[in-house]
């Protein structure tokens, strides 16, 4: 397991073949950016949205009609809107075993809804810094994985690799059949904090690289 | 843009759970006879004689159901179609000044724009681009796929330093809010070589 990258100071160095110079770390790691781009990536809730949007707009329009067709007399169910009611009447009451699961289903899926609207939620891709304020840019969590992926997997003596991103932490792991991996594991290192680098995330990401020694078969 | 739609989402999120969370405790509050002066016994029907008959004798119960019921499920279409909205602007007013008429850009002309300049990049495979939010002060939604082989710093200091800016100047805007996505791809690009 090795371990860099973490320190502002070693992530500064971004290559920079042509164009002006990056601004340092301290003017683009501001907390107004990282804020902003949090607030940009964070989950947007619009799948539970819809469905309890959806659900609430059916059960408006199937209530509407019933009620409806109940005020002209001609209830379109065949529960008699007189007795709308019949099997709630006297039968159930309040301390009753119903009663009581229902108010607890309901109670539940009313904190669970709050829950969803609270929770800020995992980003949703990691935010890279920017020299301006007006401009925010992200990787898709499962993007970056699958290029660091790639990347790793093109190093010679790699087999397979497997990538983790994890806020703050990038993890590789991944299977070699060279003896030696303490040479390899240096190389797997230094590709993934390169391209971290060039990719320049709003937070520092420590690399940390597992090598698993493949036996040769036959 | 996102972060409007997440603010809808989120906000009615809550509103909804609150309501389930209230009702369904005052319901449990009185099953467990919380408080019996308050709410009432705890052994009584849930649904009494009078309550049920209640709207045989009142003619007004029914459409007054009816009406709340349209005006709630009117509701939740609202705020079904203001998540699903992207807010996609067609058209931009380029000259402020309404005495001497009004130029009018089509979005889809500077966006297009834009896609092609990120597109000529050879380290960039697809670019797509939309302006979103309100017409006088859009922002822009970028998404760039790059090539996994080449240099990330290279591309994103075209887009910020170049294509963003010319897109900018174009709009005759000082400044675009813009959220990107930068994507990589890994098969070998035409301009590649």
């Amino acid at each position: 397991m090795s371990e860099t990258g973490g320190q502002r100071g070693q992530t500064i160095v971004i290559p920079a073949p042509s164009g002006p110079p990056r601004q340092e770390r301290t003017d683009v790691w501001t907390p107004e950016a990282r804020h902003k781009a949090r607030l940009t990536f964070r989950p947007r809730r619009t799948i539970p949205g819809v469905i309890v949007a959806a659900v609430v707009a059916a059960a408006g329009i199937i209530g509407c009609i019933w009620a409806a067709s109940a005020a002209l007399s001609h209830p379109l169910w065949n529960v008699p809107h007189s007795d709308f009611a019949g099997p709630l009447q006297s039968t159930v009451h309040w301390d009753g075993t119903g009663t009581l699961l229902v108010a607890s289903a309901v109670a539940f899926v009313g904190f669970l809804l709050i829950l969803i609207a609270v929770i800020p939620g995992r980003t949703r891709a990691v935010p890279l810094a920017t020299g301006e304020e007006s401009v925010v840019i992200g990787v898709p969590r499962r993007s970056l994985r699958r290029s660091l992926r790639w990347l790793v997997q093109d190093v010679p003596g790699i087999d397979k690799a497997k990538v983790r991103a994890r806020r703050g932490t990038v993890k590789v792991r991944g299977t070699t059949r060279l003896r030696d991996t303490a040479d390899l594991q240096e190389k797997v290192r230094k590709t993934v904090e390169d391209r971290l680098a060039a990719l320049d995330p709003l937070w520092p990401m420590q690399v940390k690289v597992k090598l698993r020694v493949k036996e040769k078969e036959g | 843009m996102t972060r409007h739609t997440a603010r809808v989402s989120r906000t009615g999120l809550l509103i909804i759970g609150l309501i389930l969370l209230l009702a369904a405790g005052a319901v449990l509050a009185r099953a467990l006879a919380a408080s019996t002066s308050v709410l009432g016994s705890s052994t009584a029907p849930v649904l009494t004689h009078t309550q049920v008959q209640y709207p045989t004798q009142h003619s007004w119960v029914w459409p007054v159901v009816a009406a709340v019921s349209a005006v709630i499920a009117v509701l939740a279409l609202w705020w079904m179609k203001a998540q699903t909205s992207t807010k996609t602007v067609r058209r931009l007013p380029l000259e402020p000044d309404h005495v001497h008429g009004t130029t009018v850009l089509r979005a889809d002309a500077a966006t297009g724009a834009i896609t092609d300049e990120l597109e000529s990049h050879p380290n960039i495979r697809s670019a797509d681009a939309a302006l979103r939010g309100s017409r006088r002060s859009p922002g822009l939604r970028l998404d760039v796929t790059a090539e996994n082989r080449g240099d990330p710093a290279a591309v994103r200091r075209s887009i910020e330093t170049e294509a963003i800016p010319h897109l900018r100047q174009a709009l005759e805007l000082e400044t675009i809010p813009t959220v990107m996505r930068l994507q990589f791809s890994r098969a070998f690009d035409r301009h590649l070589t």
